[in-house]
This record gives structure tokens, sequence and C-alpha cells, in this order.
């Protein structure tokens, strides 16, 4: 955890951007959080029936319990990323953010620790490099 | 319905058919020893992400997710036995690295 996924109609969102919007991502998440990089997973899903006014959709799952208005604009700041990178008119994009225990998820053999209580231990763990 | 379900996500092209029908014999396995349940209440479904489709830390994944969810809902000692044996398991059958793998076992 942190799990972007991203919901978008087929053919619309070629590898480069996808990319360009997985960094992004991963900025702005570890920025917000101070999450490692390795942790931020962002995948594109196809779909040829996406409904109006959602055609570009992000579900996102993150650790709970975080403050309500650290959730929102972290939201918020994903979102806006993806409409700029994209060219996506913000009318069409949606998506919203649930939550589950950090206690639920093991990641590179580690139990993950709820938010606040992470370990050096933790952050040393961190597998993959930096990318900007 | 099965009370532990997994559904199993990768990468597409890193994991063969056979291999992942020893991944699901593994699952089941460990499933059955940590939670003492039998394998007709469990079941495993494979599913793939294609090539440039998935990302982690903003560069090109590699990664497996199995998402468990045990009906009823499991202890947390038990969850987390559970879940470094998955761990264990899927790295001896499929030769990944700790790094490459994640976990989720949840209530449902």
């Amino acid at each position: 955890m942190p799990y972007y996924r991203w919901r978008v109609p087929e053919g619309s969102v070629p590898y480069d951007t996808r990319s360009e919007v997985a960094k992004a991502f991963t900025d702005i998440h570890c920025g917000s959080t101070g999450a490692p990089r390795s942790f931020v997973h962002v995948e594109f899903a196809e779909s040829a029936d996406a409904p109006a006014g959602e055609r570009y959709f992000l579900d996102g799952f993150n650790r709970a319990g975080r403050p309500e208005e650290v959730k929102q604009a972290l939201l918020s700041d994903l979102l806006d990323s993806f409409v700029s990178i994209t060219g996506v008119d913000k009318s069409e994009v949606g998506g919203r953010i649930n939550e589950g225990p950090a206690s639920w998820s093991m990641e590179g053999g580690m139990v993950l620790p709820e938010p606040g209580e992470e370990t050096e231990e933790w952050y040393a763990h961190d597998g993959v490099a930096a990318g900007g | 319905m099965a009370k532990v379900q997994y559904d199993c996500t990768m990468q597409e092209g890193q994991i063969d058919a056979e291999t992942r029908a020893r991944l699901a014999d593994g699952l089941a396995a460990v499933t059955e020893q940590a939670l003492g349940v039998g394998a007709g209440e469990i079941s495993v479904s494979f599913s793939d992400i294609p090539q440039g489709f998935g990302f982690r830390g903003g560069e090109p994944s590699t990664t497996s997710l199995v998402r468990g969810s045990v009906a009823g809902g499991v202890e947390q000692p038990v969850r987390v036995e559970l879940m470094r044996a998955i761990c264990d398991s899927w790295m001896e059958i499929s030769g990944c690295t700790v790094d490459d793998l994640v976990v989720t076992v949840r209530d449902a």
C-alpha cells in the first residue's frame, strides 16, 4: 500500500503518459505521507464501458489512520495531477480513496506500520530507487 | 462461497500456468495449516496486469499481489503467521524476492 488503480477508456492513456502519472503519484503520495517510494503502486485498467462523468476513475487504497483533511488533500492533488498530465477534462475524472488497517498487509516481508509509527527499518526497505 | 478467497494479481508474462497451479496449491496448503480449513473452503484466482500498465515507485512493476479475505475474520497473530507463510511459499515456488510480493489478508 498505497495502491492506486485507474480505470480509463481503452487506448486513451499511452504508455509514456501512464509512466508520467505513476511518477507524479509517487512523488505526491510520498510528499504527503513520507512513505517509501517502493510502496507506491499505480495500475491502469482499460474499460470499454466507463460511465459518463467518471470515464476516468481513480480507486485508491491506503493505510487507515490519517486525518480526513490529509486524505482529501491527497485525493485532490492526485486528481489534479492526472488532469494536468493527461489533458483530460476534469468533468470526466472521479476518484475515491478507501482505507484498511495497515496490519492486514505485508510488504517486503514486513507487516505495514500504522501511519505515524514507521520505523527506520521500514524506510531502509525501500527497494525501488527514487526516480525523481 | 469459499471461507477463504485469494485474488492474485501479477504482471503479465512473469508467471506461467504451471507455476500458477503450484502457487495455488501452496496457498491452499499454508491456509489449511494456519486456519485449519479444508481445501474445499479455499478459492484462488489469478489475473494479469498487462505489460506497461503496472508501476511501483514510479517504475515498471515486477510485483505480485496476493489479496486474501477470510470470512468471519482472523486474529492478528494468526494473520501474521499466515501472511509470512504465504510469502515463504510464494517465493519458494515462483523464485521471486520478498520485495516483489505484497500480501494482504483481510477480514470479510
